[in-house]
């Protein structure tokens, strides 16, 4: 039987372009405890096959990879050398002629080693997801074909004292439309238990695809969650993320995409609940390659205890994108004074005639609400309980799969017996 | 003063430094419909926001006893549990929040101990008294809703919570035929099934229409300047507020 080693996965989450390091939240380390049997408890319904070193979306980046040389030919040394004035005249008149940022040179080495199969980053960082797919071992891959629609669901049941990670690779060919949806429970367990779920997910979303990917974490008390996602669109692909952060002690959720297609488009939808002593950390980082590319990133969390949050969100708007749009969106409701809540928004911006908007509410509830629900009854404890139960409650009614939607209804119950009552079907 | 369910006394209140209500008195008994009518900014919503106790406001004189208490020292939502109800000119939005979870939230909070299925069947019973889509139930509250689907929201709140005193702020105002005719079902509702007493601020005459009115309330720039029978009603209509400008102005004057 395999068990995992001790381990801190140093640098995980990390911002291309770091902020302050006093602020503490460049990054973060994910303390991977010894001893965790590797038990993938991961069940899959619909179309996907599972093998060993599947290697569908790496032939589907080298596909892309071809294409995109022959479309953008390496620039002339001439071409180079005059890039290489401006960016100099640049940092001058930036930087009063300091060097150029860690970030700047290595954003400078991506593009120059015009490599499509680097620039393929994983949201919780390389290590952690060679860490997921190792513990994975083999991959769920699920394929659209040109035209095809194809639905796939799966559970990731964790266990007491064991490590269950699913590995997922997504390639949606040409017009191909696909949906996963993802649920991450446990088996109820007592206190004191130790557990890690997770799910790498890769998407190669082809010209003119739609992939949507659900992902749903309702585990208990005493597990960590880990959620890797690394996205690739196309010319027209248009992803959709939504991810519903419920459960576990701690959880780190991780996303990067590459939208180097021309009108690609990517939608992430975050909802999440923080309570007790649980800590949530979300990383997210897109980057613009592709003219008139479009991301969105939405986060809708309610706080309290004195749990503790970060989110870094990083829109890298990249030379060439013109016409491209960014923009994140943030709201929180903090609900106890002992809550910690770090929010990073970064919009880098290397091209002219772009967007990037980053708008947040953080704070609690407003007056007038409070007035209006307390004319309704409600004290403001009372008001504050039903905000972090509609997150729940929100997240079940949206539920995409009647698994998503159960476990959700179990966590809720958890949280608050007789939640299951108001998701009783009606009689007919 | 028997069955007095609100006496308000020299009732004065402000926003900060601004002084909105001067010297209200006003009288309700159980089981009456009175109606509150007055120039736009003449004071009438803030007359139900103090009431009811909003913090926007301060009290600053006068007294207000309602069901035997002085309520003014009351937070809001003790008030709302001792039977105050007010359906408010601009229903406010929750996002985030499905309808159906904060009137859950709300019954919950009421002590009304309804089982869910008794809660659900109420809720469906009453989305279709008052022609209302059940799909609205797992919707945010308020948001996106229209102006009317929002005055059909508060009237539904209503009549789930059945209080003994509702103070209805231009729930008429806006609605096409269709959602006046409902409002005004909801109104006649509350007071068959509930006895309930209610207090009508209003532009228009068109709600009353199906109501038997026991007293008018004429309020300008803060002062009740008249008030009579249902007849008051009819007066105004032909007469506008004319005639009781001019004499607020005196009493601003002195
Ligand atoms: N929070 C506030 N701060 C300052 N002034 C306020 C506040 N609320 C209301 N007012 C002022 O008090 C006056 C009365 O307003 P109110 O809304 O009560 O009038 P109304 O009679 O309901 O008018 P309408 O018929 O237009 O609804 C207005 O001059 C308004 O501007
Ligand atoms: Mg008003």
């Amino acid at each position: 039987m395999m068990a995992t080693q001790a381990m801190i996965l140093e640098h995980a989450a990390a911002m291309p372009a770091p902020t302050w390091h006093f602020l503490k939240m460049n990054d973060t380390a994910i303390e991977i405890p010894e001893g965790l049997e590797i038990s993938p408890h991961v069940k899959v319904s619909g179309p996907a096959k599972i093998l060993k070193g599947a290697d569908d979306i790496e032939r589907a980046v080298e596909g892309a990879q071809e294409a995109w040389s022959a479309k953008h030919p390496a620039p002339t040394q001439q071409e180079i050398a005059e890039r290489e004035a401006f960016l100099a005249a640049e940092v001058d008149a930036t930087y009063g002629g300091t060097a150029q940022s860690d970030y700047q040179k290595h954003a400078d080495a991506l593009e120059a080693s015009r490599s499509l199969s680097q620039a393929f980053e994983h949201g919780l960082g390389s290590e952690a997801a060679m860490f997921l797919q190792r513990v994975a071992g083999k991959r769920v891959v699920v394929e659209g074909e040109a035209g095809q629609n194809v639905e796939v669901d799966m559970i990731v049941k964790s266990v007491p004292e064991a490590v269950s990670v699913a590995a997922i690779d997504v390639v949606a060919k040409c017009g191909a439309e696909v949906n996963v949806r993802v649920t991450v429970d446990s088996q109820d367990a007592d206190n004191g238990t130790n557990g890690i779920a997770g799910t790498t997910i890769r998407v190669f979303a082809d010209v003119g695809s739609r992939v949507g990917i659900e992902r749903a974490q309702t585990l208990g008390e005493g597990y960590i969650d880990l959620d890797d996602i690394a996205l690739f669109a196309q010319d027209n692909a248009h992803v959709t993320v939504k991810q519903t952060v419920l459960g576990a002690d701690v959880s780190f959720t991780g996303l990067a995409g590459d939208l180097r297609g021309q009108d690609s488009n990517v939608v992430v939808d975050t909802r999440y609940l923080g309570r007790g002593m649980q800590k949530r950390d979300f990383n997210y980082l897109l980057r613009h390659h592709g003219p008139r590319t479009k991301c969105e990133l939405r986060a809708n969390g309610v706080l309290m205890d004195e749990c503790s949050k970060t989110l870094r969100g990083t829109i890298d708007l990249i030379r060439g994108c013109k016409g491209a749009e960014g923009s994140e969106s943030e709201t929180v409701l903090l609900i106890d004074e002992g809550v910690r809540n770090k929010t990073v928004p970064v919009i880098l911006c290397n091209e002219d005639d772009v967007a990037g908007n980053h708008g947040a509410t953080i704070g609690h509830i407003d007056e007038k609400q409070l007035f209006y629900l307390a004319s309704r009854g409600l004290s403001q404890e009372e008001a504050e309980a039903m905000f972090a139960s509609a997150i729940v409650e929100q997240a079940a009614l949206d539920a995409g799969s009647s698994e998503i939607r159960e476990s959700v209804i179990r966590l809720g119950e958890r949280l608050a017996p007789g939640f299951d009552e108001i998701f009783e079907e009606e009689e007919i | 003063m028997d069955n007095m369910l609100l006496i308000c006394r020299g009732l004065c209140a402000s926003a900060g430094e601004k002084a909105i209500l001067h010297d209200v008195d006003f009288e309700m008994r159980s089981g009456e419909a009175h109606v509150l009518m007055g120039p736009n900014g003449a004071g009438k919503s803030t007359f139900g926001h103090v009431i009811m106790g909003d913090p926007a406001f301060q009290v600053t004189g006068g007294s207000i006893v309602f069901d035997g208490i002085d309520i003014v020292g009351l937070s809001t939502d003790k008030r709302s549990k001792a039977g105050l109800f007010l359906s408010f000119q601009a229903p406010v939005e929750i996002p985030g929040v499905p309808l159906r979870s904060f009137l859950r939230a709300m019954v919950d909070a009421h002590g009304l101990k309804m089982k869910n299925k008794e809660f659900k069947g109420r809720i469906k019973e009453l989305s279709a008294e008052l022609d209302m889509n059940p799909a609205y139930l797992d919707r945010e509250l308020g948001v996106g809703f229209s102006g009317g689907e929002k005055k059909k929201v508060e009237m539904l709140q209503l009549l789930l919570l059945r209080p003994k005193l509702a103070i209805l702020d231009e729930t008429d105002s806006g609605l096409d035929v269709d959602a006046l005719s409902v409002v005004s079902r909801g109104m006649e509702l509350y007071r068959q099934e509930c006895g309930g007493t209610l207090l009508v601020i209003t532009h228009n005459t068109r709600i009353l229409e199906r109501l038997t009115v026991d007293r008018a309330h004429v309020m300008v720039a803060g002062h009740i300047v008249d008030e009579g029978p249902a007849s008051l009603i009819d007066e105004i209509d032909a007469q506008g507020f004319e005639r009781y400008e001019t004499a607020g102005l005196a009493i601003e004057g002195k």
